[in-house]
């Protein structure tokens, strides 16, 4: 019996560990690299046991400071729409958990539909749309885009944390005078606050990685971090393996910190309603 | 009359101020040239041993250049898709000679009329093969920059350590060499004779073109000579077969040939000239200067070999809204002085000219190597509205050939019957 268990454990522990070797590999890899001689990177047999060395970051600040700009506009994409996102999506989720209609009902619907379009449908006609209106190469129309494609997946999250806050407290509330507003404020939102993290979690998980948006309507001043990636996989002058692994570490350094940070909200997120009867 | 701000108020005009700044238009400048590019077509003019070569430029036309630049595909989709509007903030493009279909050329300003009325200086210095490809229904549409040409590295340490004196000077000497060089090298490394990408029609085009064939010629006519092409897919099978080629060859992309080669891994390998100083870069080669390079060599008794040139071309959109300076910049990178100090930053020169100038010969160890080869290549193919599709089936039937699912002959039968359908009226 005792035999059993611990083999049954042992199987377990190994089960967890090839799974969690399986997913940090490549990342492990990308993170080791960028601190071994380039030589080093693809050597055969593999080198494990290297001299650390800080020449690939020193060499990315130097050949590309456009990065460190596309970091930037990253952060500022990201912020504007997380903020949009969480915003819209806690009004509509309001509205969605508190009144009812056929109407409405239907436009969750609609909501929900438009999340499952692929992006690359709308992408393609939008440019000249967005070229006309003046808005290409700007933050604006990235963090509407990155905005708009999270607010249906963001109403349905606040409207279900939304539907587990008492309706006693509103109709207390609306007995002592308060506006709609005021319980939105006072109230309601205060006591859905993880929802509202969980949703920005999402929204700049997202946003910070994202590049088929980035890619049709930026160009110079708005170039996302993503995008000065994708230029560093040169296809004429070669790719300069080193400097690369070291940008994609500091690109992935925030967001894996924020969502470490924020762990858990984002499972609270996850499981918002679902022991609801 | 008082003026009383809300809260409210204040906080929907900052909004929407807030709006207007990040709307902003992205050009606002009134004397900037936009060009669209790759980052090397911007530091081969701004940086490098010649420096800022483009500076006079800027200075005579009191202009400044904003450069846009992608990898190659981005670049060519953005470059379509902007020349595609009413109108573009771009003024010069540059664009990949195989992708200038007819209807591609379409968005294109003609450059005959700026050529007549303020040429270009000494044009005819500018490889004629790379000039043809940039004139499409008799009209030209971009102005040759840089190429990029076909060359056979090989590791000369490798060599040496395999008893082998000397490179190949005939495609069946190759064959023999990859097939010795086949081994484990002193270093405990596995090594293969020849690495070669699988997804792009280059290299089969090589060795076909190495037996006097071609996939696709300047008329349009699929694989002119079976027995050429047949020759050289049974040449790449026998490699892959000897264990010359890597088994990993269906997934073999551009980057690996080039890590392969630093890490001593193959010891051929087929590249563009341009490639020599990163093969031997000290950072990131495991060989640095032992990596070098011939032109790549032609059967024993067969026709000239041909090498595959690729080539970069400075072009207008028709759409955009200053032609005159565009051309102007056009002109000023395609004069002698400036292509000279271009190459000198590390630019393949499209002028003959330059190769000839001593100190520039002297300081690039396979100047005249390039050169000669340059003066005789041409394209993979021609361009043609379905090129894309061609060339994935032209792939699709080597990598069976080379993987012995097809015999050679089976193989080209099936690129004629499937290509040719493919091909322009």
């Amino acid at each position: 019996m005792r035999t059993d268990r611990l083999l049954s454990g042992m199987g377990k522990a190994l089960a967890v560990a090839a799974i969690v070797l399986w997913s940090i590999f490549p990342i492990a890899f990308i993170v080791l690299s960028s601190f071994k001689p380039g030589r080093d990177i693809f050597a055969v047999p593999p080198k494990f046991f290297f001299e650390p060395t800080f020449a690939h970051y020193l060499n990315l600040w130097e050949r590309w400071g456009s990065f460190f700009d596309g970091l930037l506009n990253s952060l500022i994409v990201t912020a504007g729409a997380a903020l949009l996102a969480v915003a819209a999506s806690s009004l509509a989720g309001f509205v969605y958990s508190r009144y009812s209609s056929r109407m409405l009902s239907g436009s969750l619907f609609f909501l929900i539909c438009i999340r499952l379009i692929p992006p690359i449908v709308v992408t393609l006609p939008l440019f000249p749309m967005v070229n006309w209106m003046g808005l290409n190469d700007t933050h604006l129309i990235l963090i509407l885009l990155y905005a708009t494609f999270f607010v249906s997946l963001g109403t349905v999250l606040m409207r279900t944390f939304i539907d587990q806050v008492p309706r006693d407290l509103d109709e207390a509330a609306l007995l002592d005078g308060a506006s709609r507003l005021t319980i939105l404020r006072k109230i309601i939102l205060p006591l859905v606050a993880p929802g509202m993290i969980a949703v920005a979690v999402f929204v700049v998980v997202f946003a910070w990685n994202e590049f088929l948006f980035a890619f049709i309507f930026t160009a110079t001043k708005a170039k996302t971090a993503p995008f000065v990636l994708s230029e560093m996989i040169s296809s004429v002058d070669g790719v300069d393996w080193g400097v690369l692994f070291a940008a994609s570490t500091i690109q992935l350094a925030p967001v894996l910190l924020f969502v470490i940070f924020m762990n858990r909200f984002l499972v609270a997120g996850l499981t918002a309603g679902a022991t609801k009867g | 009359m008082t003026l009383n701000v809300t809260r409210r108020h204040f906080l929907a005009g900052s909004a929407a101020g807030a709006t207007m700044l990040l709307g902003r238009p992205a050009f606002a400048q009134s004397k900037t040239l936009n060009v669209l590019s790759h980052l090397v077509h911007q530091n081969v003019l701004t940086k490098g041993n010649a420096g800022d070569v483009i500076a006079p430029w800027r200075e005579t036309e009191g202009a400044e250049i904003s450069w846009t630049t992608l990898d190659s595909n981005p670049l060519q989709d953005r470059l379509f898709r902007e020349a595609s509007l009413n109108q573009t903030d771009f003024h010069v493009g540059y664009v990949i000679d195989n992708r200038v279909t007819p209807e591609i050329a379409g968005l294109f300003e003609p450059l005959d009329s700026f050529q007549a009325a303020d040429p270009i200086e000494d044009f005819d210095d500018i490889a004629a093969g790379l000039r043809s490809a940039m004139t499409v229904g008799g009209k030209l549409v971009g102005i040759p920059v840089r190429h990029a040409t076909q060359a056979l590295f090989y590791n000369e340490a490798l060599l040496e350590e395999a008893g082998v004196g000397a490179p190949p000077t005939t495609i069946e000497e190759l064959v023999e060499q990859a097939k010795k060089l086949t081994f484990t090298s002193k270093a405990g490394t596995p090594v293969v004779g020849m690495t070669l990408a699988s997804d792009l029609a280059v290299f089969p085009v090589m060795f076909a073109r190495a037996f006097g064939g071609d996939f696709i010629d300047s008329e349009f006519k699929v694989v002119p000579n079976r027995e050429a092409m047949e020759k050289g897919l049974s040449v790449l099978a026998d490699l892959f077969k000897a264990g010359a080629l890597p088994r990993s060859y269906a997934t073999t992309r551009n980057d690996d040939m080039v890590t392969w080669l630093q890490q001593g891994r193959a010891a051929f390998g087929v590249l563009p000239f341009a490639r020599f100083a990163q093969l031997n870069n000290s950072e990131q080669s495991a060989f640095p200067g032992k990596i070098k390079a011939v032109a790549f060599p032609g059967s024993a008794g067969g026709a000239e070999m041909a090498a595959v040139v690729e080539s970069w071309a400075m072009a207008i959109p028709a759409n955009s809204a200053d032609k005159e300076l565009s051309w102007s910049f056009i002109k000023a990178v395609s004069s002698k002085a400036v292509t000279l100090g271009a190459a000198r930053n590390g630019n393949g020169p499209v002028r003959v000219s330059t190769y000839a100038d001593a100190e520039f010969s002297a300081s690039q160890p396979l100047a005249k190597i390039e050169a000669a080869t340059l003066a005789k290549a041409r394209p993979a193919f021609p361009a043609f509205p379905e090129a894309v599709r061609a060339q994935a089936t032209f792939l699709e039937e080597v990598q069976l050939a080379v993987l012995g699912r097809k015999s050679p002959q089976e193989a080209v039968a099936a690129i004629v019957e499937r290509v040719t359908p493919l091909l322009p009226a």
